[in-house]
């Protein structure tokens, strides 16, 4: 009995350093080289004790200027996205949560359909469209496109969370007198703020990381940090690995300590998102 | 709701209309849209012609289309198993009662976190056949080589591997919050009846957690069949447009050979699959919408 214990113990001990391993090791590996000197990035086995150096970030900065071009278009498209995304729901989500036997169940239905057509699909007829437009190569392309493709998703967040808001709470201020605006904005949204940020993670991780759509709809100046880091990775001369991994690193860190602080919201949508729709 | 003041659809209208105005533009007319371009010849900045059938004809006899479709299927069918597998045996040790659970589910949701291009560039290096240090590890272990840049089976082992690392997050905080929704007195009851750590789990746990199970076993078919950025950024399809999969076909079709008749035909296979995929998903949640309604 005690025999089998130990044994146990040990087991759940192996499979916890396996699964740190696994999760982390990619991520710290990437981030720990990027301080390193040139030729320790090399070494086999891996050099973890090494003196830090900010070389391949000074060689980042003067050689991939458009990186941090990159950086500041993700932060405008990111941030843009969100708020859209987060503003578009939680309108939506009031009116679904409140007024359900209004609408049709197939409303909300639809919606959430709608999460099934690939995105890839609708650049065949949206890239002749936006370059018809002249919205090629901008950030609202990329707004657009990132808010919408989360707000079925985000509506039936937004109405999860303001569904566990007592209605008693509404018809006080609706007796007050409070047009359905006010109450929304006064009543209602600061309660289901945990929705709102939990949508904006989403959201946010997103936009942050997308390539298919920054790629497609992209060229130069709208251009995201994920995508330059694409051609970074493609780049014909060979690859400057030190230089990649700081690009990485200065990628990866912003929205890696988003997700860690933010990480009670991430899994509260997670599993709201996928048991409602 | 009686004491609503009257016209109320007048008010609600403008709040739900932002979404709609949003899928509709974006994601239902275009697709509609692209059912029409599949039936028509067209090539970007020419006039359309109707063709009627022959562009789904000319997808559906074409080899690499039939060759990106396997790989598509191999790599969902072990990835997103295996996926379940590990996720499910985490979940379970995670429930089990762990030391720093809260911290260690932190660390399991990093992977969420990087992008797919952030996490290309850090596989591409750790696997690189020269100087990666996986690469060495695996030869250090007399393991056989994995040759990811001529070998397009390997190729693609790389591929669902990396899968794996960035989506076991949802697979686990899915199977995870739905064990911890299982009561205990269930446990407790078939405990004191005598039940082995395996009869639990075959008549307790995996019962409760079927339908976490498939839920997230269909989540992760819809958005697995949409691969691209990984195939794309790790093997441009290649060598030999051997490791293509659905959307790297799709794309070059439209982008690069400028065929957007036949892409568009690829584009609606792609959703027939894709619907064909959450059959079961979308009559489950008929059911509980109209149940709610």
């Amino acid at each position: 009995m005690r025999l089998e214990r130990l044994l146990i113990g040990l087991g759940k001990m192996v499979a916890v350093i396996l699964i740190v391993l696994w999760s982390v090791f990619p991520i710290a590996f990437v981030v720990l080289s990027s301080f390193k000197p040139g030729r320790d990035i090399f070494a086999v086995p891996p050099k973890f004790v090494f003196t830090p150096t900010f070389a391949h970030y000074l060689n980042l900065w003067e050689r991939w200027g458009g990186f941090f071009d990159g950086l500041r278009n993700s932060l405008i498209v990111t941030v843009g996205a969100a708020l859209l995304a987060v503003t578009a729901s939680s309108l939506a989500g009031f009116i679904y949560s409140r007024h359900q036997s209004r609408f049709p169940a197939g409303s909300i239905f639809f919606l959430i359909c709608i999460r099934l057509i690939p995105p890839i699909v609708v650049t065949l007829p949206l890239f002749p469209m936006v370059n018809w437009l002249g919205l090629n190569d901008t950030h609202l392309v990329l707004i657009v496109l990132y808010a919408t493709f989360f707000v079925s998703l985000g509506t039936v967040l937004m109405r999860t969370f303001i569904d566990q808001i007592p209605r008693e709470l509404d018809e006080a201020a609706t007796i007050d007198g409070a047009s359905q605006l006010t109450l929304l904005v006064r009543v209602i949204l600061p309660l289901a703020a945990p929705g709102m940020i939990a949508v904006a993670v989403f959201v946010v991780v997103y936009a942050w990381n997308e390539f298919l759509f920054a790629f497609i709809f992209t060229a130069t100046k709208a251009k995201t940090a994920p995508f330059v880091l694409s051609e970074m990775i493609s780049s014909v001369d060979g690859v400057d690995w030190g230089v990649l991994f700081a690009a990485a690193t200065v990628q990866l860190i912003p929205v890696l300590l988003f997700v860690i602080v933010m990480n009670r919201f991430l899994v509260a949508g997670l599993t709201a998102g996928a048991t409602k729709g | 709701m009686e004491r609503q003041p009257r016209g109320l659809a007048g008010v609600t209208l403008p709040f739900i209309a932002p979404v709609h105005v949003m899928v509709l533009g974006v994601i239902v007319i275009p697709s509609l849209f692209v059912i029409w371009l599949s039936f028509q010849s067209s090539t970007f900045g020419q006039s359309a012609r109707f063709v009627g059938w022959d562009n789904y004809v000319r997808v559906l006899s074409d080899p690499y289309f039939w060759r990106a479709l396997l790989n598509t299927v191999l790599v969902i069918a072990a990835a997103v198993h295996i996926e379940m597998l590990i996720g499910l045996g985490m979940a379970l040790l995670f429930s089990a009662g762990l030391p720093m659970r809260r911290l260690l589910l932190v660390v399991v949701l990093a992977p969420y976190a990087i992008s797919e291009v952030t996490a290309v560039a850090m596989w591409r290096f750790l696997f690189d056949p020269d100087v990666g240090p996986v690469t060495a590890a695996i030869a250090w272990l007399g393991l056989p080589a994995l040759d990811w840049t001529f070998v397009p089976a390997h190729g693609l082992i790389l591929v669902g591997l990396l899968t794996i690392w960035l989506h076991l997050p949802f697979t686990f905080i899915i199977l995870y919050a739905a064990r911890l929704a299982v009561p205990k007195e269930l446990y407790e009851a078939g405990r004191t009846d005598g039940a082995s750590l395996w009869q639990l789990f075959r008549h307790v746990t995996l019962p409760m957690l079927a339908p976490a199970i498939l839920i997230a076993m269909l989540f992760r078919y819809i958005f697995a069949f949409r691969l691209f950025s990984e195939v794309w950024l790790m093997t441009q399809g290649g060598p030999a447009r051997t490791t293509e999969v659905v959307a790297v076909y799709l794309y070059l079709e439209a982008f690069r050979y400028n065929s957007f008749g036949s892409a568009a035909a690829t584009a609606w296979i792609m959703v027939a699959i894709s619907l064909l995929l959450a059959t079961g998903y979308i009559w489950r949640l008929k059911k509980e919408t109209s149940h709610a309604a």
